[in-house]
């Protein structure tokens, strides 16, 4: 299938999704059995009819809900979100600030998830069965079974008070300024306007939770990377590529791999969008002003605009990364092209 | 040769510039303050939580105050003196003529009248509070008398004074940033934004910027005519306890507001010091009155074989403190002794279940917050409850929960059996009237109706709330809550300790029952 209809075709699916989740989250915000007026006006106004129809009618609440519906989808298209009844700021303003926190850990995450996770894999089906393979194994299961937020606090614990070897919670010192912003990214907006103090200082606070985040990922990345690769290596074409006298080294790289990556790819690209929709207990444990923390604000104050908002931006950024691997695939897999 | 020496001095006035503003930079002093953050608006006529306190406490000033250390005495703040009227309806207050506000501009009785009458009139949750609720107006006799006139007579209107929402803001500022005073206030004022990132007060310190959810920056107010502050510059960073006590134990912060015992356990005495003391908190169980909503514990002998029923010394145990007698916190005037608290009687209490018709027990399910607050773990004292009321046969099912959902039910009175705590809105006895019959959580909440409480008891409780004979006064209360403790839907079953711990070079910490703490009094050791 030639490329353009490939991309086409994937990309079709992408608006019908991205629909279909806008309807899922506004029935389930309005299906909650809860009242905004109650969790976000005091009581003291409560009995004040003037004050709470103001409240109603400011939030869109005392339309009907097919109304509200179609109003925020109409309102979306034009890239308004709405705006959030805790911040009141505008919800495409607190996402826009909230995210860059998010971006940049997971990114740091899946960088080290990936590093970890293919590596261990890869070591573990060449040498099966050894004593590495048994050890880097376990450290898999650890890496998947542990709780987050306990690793959280065992790593903070040791790493930053007993060792010191880490910063602690929070992007930056409180005490430092933050770099100017131009990608978000305190670690490379410090390095791009040439900040060292303040690129070692929240490089080193950056660290821990990702690393902490990448025990997981990258426990599920070796486990699949490991059974892939083993199932790889025992077709037939490897066989055929051993026998032609092609090293061990070139059979596992050039040949095994690549196609051992599929399944990989598809975990890596889920577990990427799962990051980037916020980590809720590593962002509250280390203070990450990220998506998860907004998200689980909005969700304990029925913040309906927050919450149908950063839905939307959880479900893109799914929809995305899934779109991204569907292309990687495409590459990845010669099945695809020559179908 | 000229030149070289011109550029030479040049170079040598940069060099010495640039060293005194990095001098300048590392001699700022800078307070950070680990807190779970519970900030709702920084604006005095919106703002109610805890943080909001904290922070409000050190940037706007009040009429009148308390002492640094406790709750002994009113003291004058922005006003010198005062009076009340013959019928005690209309309070005359004498500002200071010194005071000024952080632009510069003076403090008059025309700010004061604007800021009562708008905190009144805006309806936010300040609104609600007795002292508010009673006022009737505030004006401007002249520039530096105003004139309250109440509702009703009310004995601790001077207390009330001292709460934060009746703090003095700059009218001008306010007003040209929407804010207003009218009677729909509630509709039209729109300074809040404004409020939530900046301030007009006269206090210590001025509200550089609230980044929400992350941390609030306070910065020195150079016009403060009290005593300046020893702190240039304080940071309040939301973290979680478990992050607190991770930044204190590292240096990173200088306290940490919300900790357990246990994550203090193990602290280097040399490096941090632990600061207890009596708290003011009220842990209790509300036990919903109405049949169809509280089904079995609705049942007055259930609710006292509840109260019979639970080890008191056991939670007492675990976050220190003492048990209350009855919704009043010991501290406050007129609070019974702990001496006068009821006594775990596990017997008595399974023979009022069988009395009442449950001697076989029953089933019920407890809603609370899934949170630690203040250094004490709910789900502990959930859990305890449970263990504790299963021996004389109830069987509680545990129901953790965020805040959102768990208030909402707890407000609209639908909550069978919810673990809650109270910390008193006004540092007086007048506060306990919200648990008496009439009272805002004895009726909204608990559906404990006016209807069937004797007329003699309504009658004390009208007579406590206007006695102004003092000694009376705290006669009636005392009497009220011995009613309560053997009638109410309510019990009470600790008043945990509070522990607070901070770096060993800080010094003036002192947690005080109504502002919790000054951040303008600490200062560090050289």
């Amino acid at each position: 299938m030639p490329f353009h209809l490939y991309f086409l075709r994937r990309l079709f699916f992408v608006i019908p999704t991205l629909l279909g989740i806008t309807a899922l989250a506004f029935i389930i915000a309005n299906a909650i059995p809860a009242d905004p007026v109650v969790a976000n006006l005091p009581q003291s106004v409560l009995n004040n009819k003037e004050v709470v129809d103001a409240f109603r009618a400011k939030w869109g609440l005392d339309r009907p809900p097919i109304e509200q519906y179609f109003t925020y989808l109409g309102n979306l298209l034009q890239g308004d979100l709405g705006t959030s009844i805790r911040s009141r700021n505008p919800v495409a303003q607190d996402l826009a600030a909230f995210f860059p926190a998010t971006f940049e850990l997971a990114t740091y995450g899946i960088f080290f998830g990936i590093f970890f996770g293919v590596g261990f894999g890869v070591i573990s089906a060449i040498w099966r069965n050894s004593i590495i393979d048994y050890v880097l194994r376990t450290f898999s299961l650890i890496g998947v079974s542990f709780p987050v937020f306990l690793l959280a606090l065992v790593g903070l614990s040791i790493f930053y008070v007993q060792l010191g070897w880490v910063g602690g919670p929070g992007r930056l010192s409180v005490r430092l300024p933050e770099p100017p912003t131009i990608t978000g990214w305190f670690t490379v907006d410090a390095l791009l306007s040439g900040q060292w103090n303040i690129f070692t200082n929240a490089f080193s606070r950056i660290i821990l939770p990702s690393l902490i985040l990448a025990s997981f990922v990258s426990g599920i990345i070796a486990r699949i990377t490991r059974s892939s690769l083993l199932n790889v290596l025992s077709l037939d074409y490897v066989r055929t590529a051993r026998s032609k006298g092609l090293r061990e080294r070139g059979a596992i790289w050039r040949h095994a791999l690549p196609n051992a990556m599929i399944p990989v790819v598809t975990v890596i690209g889920l577990s990427y969008s799962n990051l980037l929709t916020g980590a809720v207990l590593t962002e509250q444990i280390f203070a990450w002003p990220g998506i998860g923390r907004y998200m689980f604000r909005a969700s304990t104050s029925y913040d309906f605009p927050a919450i149908m908002g950063g839905s939307m931006v959880i479900a893109a950024i799914y929809v995305g990364v899934n779109f991204v691997v569907d292309i990687l695939y495409y590459f990845l897999d010669p099945r695809i092209r020559f179908a | 040769m000229k030149g070289s020496r011109l550029r030479l001095m040049l170079l040598l006035i940069l060099v010495l510039a640039l060293s005194a503003v990095g001098v300048r930079a590392q001699e700022e002093q800078v307070l950070v303050v680990g807190h779970r953050e519970s900030t709702d608006f920084y604006d005095p006529a919106r703002g109610y939580t805890q943080t909001t306190g904290i922070v409000l406490r050190s940037v706007y000033e009040t009429l009148v105050t308390f002492p640094d250390a406790d709750t002994s005495a009113i003291v004058p703040a922005l006003a010198t003196d005062w009076s009340v009227s013959e019928d005690g309806l209309t309070w005359t207050l004498n500002l200071r003529s010194d005071a000024v506000f952080s632009s510069g501009s003076p403090v008059t009785a025309e700010d004061v009248a604007f800021s009562f009458n708008r905190v009144k009139n805006v309806g936010g949750s300040p609104a609600g509070s007795p002292a508010v609720a009673n006022m009737a107006s505030a004006t401007a006799v002249d520039a530096d008398t105003v004139e309250i006139t109440l509702n009703a007579v009310d004995p601790a209107f001077l207390v009330g004074l001292t709460s934060n929402w009746f703090a003095v803001s700059e009218a001008a500022v306010v007003r040209a940033n929407g804010g207003t005073d009218a009677a729909d206030a509630a509709t039209t004022d729109v300074a809040g934004d404004y409020l939530d990132q900046t301030s007009a007060g006269s206090g210590p310190y001025m509200l550089e910027s609230w980044d929400k959810t992350v941390q609030t920056v306070l910065v020195r107010n150079p016009n403060y005519v009290g005593t300046a502050p020893y702190f240039d510059r304080i940071i309040i960073q939301n973290l979680e306890p478990a992050a607190q006590q991770a930044a204190l134990a590292a240096g990173e912060i200088d306290i940490a507001l919300d900790l357990t015992s246990d994550q203090m356990a193990g602290f280097n005495a040399d490096e941090i010091s632990i600061y207890r003391g009596p708290g003011n908190l009220i842990h209790f169980i509300l036990m919903n009155n109405d049949p169809a909503i509280g089904g079995p514990v609705s049942n007055p002998l259930v609710q006292q074989a509840v109260r019979l029923a639970l080890d008191y010394d056991g939670y007492k145990t675990l976050w220190g403190g003492v048990q209350p007698a009855a919704n009043l916190a010991i501290g406050i005037a007129g609070a019974l002794p702990e001496s006068a608290a009821l006594s775990r009687d596990v017997e008595a209490a399974r023979a009022l279940m069988a009395e009442a018709g449950y001697a076989d027990g029953f089933e019920i399910t407890m809603d609370y917050w899934d949170t630690t607050f203040q250094g004490v773990n709910l789900n502990t004292n959930a859990q305890k409850i449970a263990a504790d009321l299963a021996e004389i046969g109830i069987t509680v099912n545990l129901s953790p929960g965020e805040i959102g959902p768990k208030l909402e039910a707890y407000r609209a009175g639908t909550q069978a059996f919810g673990l809650w705590f109270w910390g008193p809105d006004i540092n007086d006895p007048s506060d306990f009237l919200a648990f008496l019959p009439g009272g805002k959580v004895a009726t909204e909440r608990a559906k404990w109706p006016v209807e069937g409480v004797a007329q003699d008891v309504l009658d004390m409780i009208e007579a406590a709330r206007s006695e102004l004979d003092e000694a009376r006064r705290l006669e009636l209360y005392g009497d009220l809550q011995l009613f309560n403790q053997q009638n109410s839907p309510f019990a009470p079953f600790n008043q945990p300790d509070i522990q607070t711990a901070f770096r060993a070079d800080l010094q003036g910490y002192v947690w005080h029952p109504v502002w919790l703490v000054n951040l303008s009094l600490l200062s560090r050791s050289m």
